[in-house]
């Protein structure tokens, strides 16, 4: 054990101690503070579940994530499987319109629906207009809404879930049952299925905690009953009322219970069915079948349904981006550029504040991910899995949580909260695993004897990592950067509780747009400017990362 | 390009039949045509008289075959039990029959006891098993194994292939074995057929094609030989024996399958295997075929010596039953007796 690593190990445990369990500490700790005292006890928990109102929205809480999980799977399982297994033309542009919900924000998407399928939005007022209705179709407001788009945003978790699964199964595996009299469907349920089912779990898991995290699109469509949304009305609107305070940092500590639990349920059940590592000599393709002509026909039409769903947001947004007074007309008629002249001239602190922000926690990521890699995946030093063990838990940690978590503990003792870099910092510490994860992965590709090699020769470690490592890291490592900076800038759930005057960013500024009531147009600019940097910022990942990709997003939910 | 290339091939009932030949030989192809995993472009299959392909395609699950992969392909989700009872269930049998057969299947394989484990708790050797009773739980028509026992080590290797010889020996299967490994092919088959480049270039029990090579492919691929490349100086009629002038110069004896065949000035490799090779310390008198040269290397394998000579710049290698004194460096001579030279084009 060299000096050197411990060190290493020193530092990020510092760090880990200081921006992640002590803030989160404080959560618990305020949790169980008693109103308007300074005592500690229980009562709130009690209070939280005698209450029928809390009671009621923690069932809804659960009932969303039941209904959009069960909506991404039955929509998500034959897209997987056609992706995964037919020989399709032009499959790759599908993939990627498919998966473009993962990086466009839930909210982004909110607003389009509303504006296309609204009271008074495009669809309701097509079919007034041609006398199919009197009065309009309610699309979009209520649960049937939130799930819509929400599954919307989720399908592709499922999707990539499912088809690594897919793909990854062995072929001779669906081979052997078909010899032994299993053909077509008999099969896939079967075989096919069950050896996918640990791939299913990993991404089910982060589609059904997702209504736990997700505050902002319930309160788009008018909805408060679900636990993230009334933790934060609570906190951020009742300061006076301490009572209601309490309820929403219970209402936190219990969405972030459940979360975490869950989680950790699904990661053991994952690692105890961990099937591929079983058979060898696999293909690397896994099985492609060459569709029949009806097959191929429906596969091409399901596809183009779910671009379609796909591609309204950005379409919308950018209808509503380049127009004004876009009210009570279909389609809006009063074309202007004004929207963007607002965001960038009168207001460009917003988009200097993103790329300040996300940058900035981006060299935060990169300072504390490679490290991290490099001792979790190359040392033997002590306490190195319980590391990775605390920063792999980020990952199931509500944003809310940190939000809150350092709102307390920041202000008096450590007075971060009164800096703007605790914006950076906690979109770092949000973002802990992504960075990590990825760095991780490829050093897990990387043959340590290329490493072993180098010190033989007579390099130092130090000059081994920065000669022969980081170079071959590089890739993975960018792509990690890239991911790291677009989930990074699109973040709002922690953001939110702790900017000030002068540090909003794009997505606060949306909110805001949105929630004082404002033009549309304003804030679907805003989403548009958004979707596009990260479109952007997505076709340079595509572009060097290739495979890596799909694979990256894969593991990040298809691993943890 | 053409993995396999018109194929004839009859397989007899309680056979067991190898495609034998290097990777890329198109044998695995071959057994899954067999199996219905793969589409012919052309031809007829037939199983048992009933027709599988030649305008119409039986899929697999219909073929009533059993079918050992490579990597064993055991259902990791599925306990050993449920593995095997896996075609039977989908028969419909009664669960009692079921029971009986599995268990019974089991136990031929040496797995009594067993049926609760998850694959995942076996070993290789185990899976590998699960995967034979699997195939033959069922009886069926055809027994496809696609070299079954290249996952294993060297000496559960050479266990098996006894245990599976004997097993479906027993059982009175046809079976169709594909395997790159020409030892494993002769302790294992009835018949072999040697494949090459998508095509079969020789069937027949294993001494025959050890004995009669039909070309310079079959003669290398199984066994070790010695290749001496010469030119045809006259054939003699009534005779399967012909002259041949090596490229070291000499003259030397050598068979032919079919003299017919043959014609003088034409090039051939006259092939004679290490072990059918005598050494003289002193040139004995009046015999054909005897080279003088030089010991290069000499390597004691235990049970024999292994000697490379040098026979005018031709390496030969020989293999020597009983302790010879010669020493690297010095004479020898050797005797390639004529009736075990065997000239091929």
């Amino acid at each position: 054990m060299s000096r050197g690593n411990l060190l290493i190990s020193a530092i990020l445990w510092f760090v880990v101690a200081l921006f992640v369990i002590y803030p989160l500490s404080f959560l618990i700790i305020e949790s169980f503070k008693i109103a308007g005292t300074d005592r500690y006890g229980l009562q709130n928990y009690i209070d939280f579940f005698k209450d029928p109102y809390y009671l009621k929205t923690f069932a809804n809480t659960l009932l969303l994530g039941v209904l959009v999980l069960a909506t991404t799977t039955m929509v998500g399982l034959p897209l997987a499987y056609i992706l995964a297994r037919y020989r399709l033309k032009g499959k790759v542009i599908f993939t990627a319109l498919i998966l473009l919900p993962i990086v466009l924000p839930a909210y982004a998407g909110a607003f389009a629906l509303i504006v296309f399928f609204g009271k008074m939005g495009t669809v309701n007022l097509l079919l007034m207009d041609w006398g199919l209705i009197s009065k309009p179709i309610n699309f979009v407001f209520g649960l049937h809404g939130l799930v819509f788009i929400q599954s919307l945003h989720l399908l592709p978790f499922i999707v990539l879930s499912l088809s690594a699964g897919f793909t990854n199964i062995d072929p001779s595996l669906e081979e052997a049952a078909e010899v032994e009299g299993a053909g077509g469907f008999k099969r896939f349920l079967t075989v096919t299925l069950p050896l996918t089912s640990p791939n299913y779990l990993a991404g089910a898991v982060i589609v059904f905690l997702w209504p736990f995290t997700d505050w902002l699109t319930p309160l788009i469509f008018g909805q408060i009953d679900f636990l993230p949304s009334i933790s934060y009305i609570n906190i951020a609107y009742h300061f006076t009322d301490m009572h209601r305070k309490y309820m929403g940092i219970v209402s936190v500590v219990v969405s972030s219970v459940i979360c975490v639990g869950i989680f950790l349920a699904s990661k053991t059940w994952v690692e105890r069915k961990k099937y591929t590592a079983l058979s060898k000599g696999t293909t690397l393709e896994g099985r492609i079948i060459e569709p029949g002509l009806l097959t191929k026909a429906s596969s091409y039409a399901y596809m183009f349904f779910i671009a379609i769903l796909v591609l309204l947001i950005p379409v919308v947004l950018g209808l509503s981006a380049f127009s004004r007074r876009w009210v009570l007309q279909p389609f809006p008629s009063y074309w202007t550029l004004d929207n963007f002249r607002l965001i960038l001239l009168e207001t460009p602190a917003l988009l200097k504040n993103s790329f300040l922000f996300s940058g900035v926690a981006l060299i935060f990521g990169v300072a504390f991910g490679l490290p991290a890699a490099y001792l979790i995946t190359r040392t033997k030093v002590p306490g190195k899995d319980t590391l990775d063990f605390v920063i792999t838990l980020m990952l199931a940690f509500p944003g809310i949580a940190v939000g809150v978590s350092y709102l307390l503990a920041f202000w008096e003792g450590i007075p971060l909260a009164t800096h703007w870099i605790i914006m950076p910092l906690s979109l770092f510490v949000r973002r802990l695993p992504y960075f990590l994860r990825m760095a991780h992965a490829s050093y897990l590709q990387l043959d340590v004897s290329l490493e072993e090699a180098s010190e033989v020769s007579g390099a130092s470690k130090m000059k081994t990592f920065f000669n022969i490592s980081l170079p071959l890291l590089l890739k993975g490592v960018f792509v990690g950067l890239v991911m790291f900076f677009i989930m990074a800038f699109q973040e709002i759930s922690t953001a939110i509780f702790l900017y000030r005057g002068g540090w909003e960013t794009l997505p606060i500024g949306i909110y805001l747009n949105w929630h004082r009531g404002m033009e549309f147009g304003i804030a679907g600019a805003m989403a548009f400017l958004m979707v596009v940097i990260i479109f952007i910022l997505l076709l340079i990942v595509a572009r060097i990362g290739g495979g890596i990709l799909g694979a990256a997003w894969g593991s990040s939910g298809g691993r943890y | 390009m053409v993995a396999v290339n018109h194929i004839n091939l009859e397989i007899e009932k309680g056979e067991m039949l190898t495609l034998l030949g290097p990777s890329g030989c198109g044998k695995t192809t071959t057994l899954r045509c067999i199996a219905g995993l793969e589409k012919p472009d052309g031809g007829d299959i037939l199983i048992d008289g009933r027709p599988m392909f030649s305008k119409g395609f039986v899929p697999p699950s219909q073929r009533e075959i059993g079918m050992v992969f490579q990597n064993y392909a055991v259902w990791p989700h599925l306990r050993v039990f449920d593995n095997v009872a896996y075609g039977l269930k989908l028969q419909k049998l009664p669960k009692s029959v079921i029971r009986e057969k599995v268990t019974e299947a089991l136990e031929s394989v040496g797995l009594t006891g067993l049926g609760r484990r998850y694959p995942g708790q076996l070993s290789g050797g185990q899976q590998q098993r699960v995967a034979l009773a699997r195939a033959l739980v069922r009886n069926p028509k055809v027994l496809l194994l696609d070299e079954p026992l290249s996952n294993l080590d060297a000496k559960l290797r050479e266990k098996m292939r006894f245990e599976i010889k004997s097993l479906v020996r027993r059982m009175h299967m046809t079976a169709v074995y594909v395997t790159h490994d020409q030892a494993e092919a002769m302790v294992i088959s009835d018949r072999i057929a040697v494949m090459e480049t998508g095509n079969i270039v020789q069937v027949g029990v294993p001494e025959e094609i050890y004995k009669k090579p039909a070309n310079r492919f079959v003669a290398d691929f199984i066994g070790t030989t010695n290749f001496i490349p010469g030119e045809i100086m006259e054939v003699p009629k009534d005779r399967d024996m012909v002259h041949v002038k090596t490229e070291f110069g000499q003259k030397m004896l050598c068979k032919v399958f079919d003299s017919a065949t043959v014609a003088a000035d034409q090039k051939v490799h006259v092939s004679i295997r290490p072990e059918d090779i005598e050494v003289f310390t002193k040139p004995p008198e009046g015999r054909h075929n005897l080279f003088k040269g030089i010991i290069q290397y000499r390597a004691y394998l235990g049970n024999f010596l292994y000697f490379f000579v040098n026979v005018d710049s031709t390496m030969i290698r020989v293999q020597v039953a009983y302790d010879v004194r010669q020493k690297e460096g010095e004479e020898i001579f050797l005797f390639l007796d004529p009736e075990k030279c065997i000239g091929l084009s």
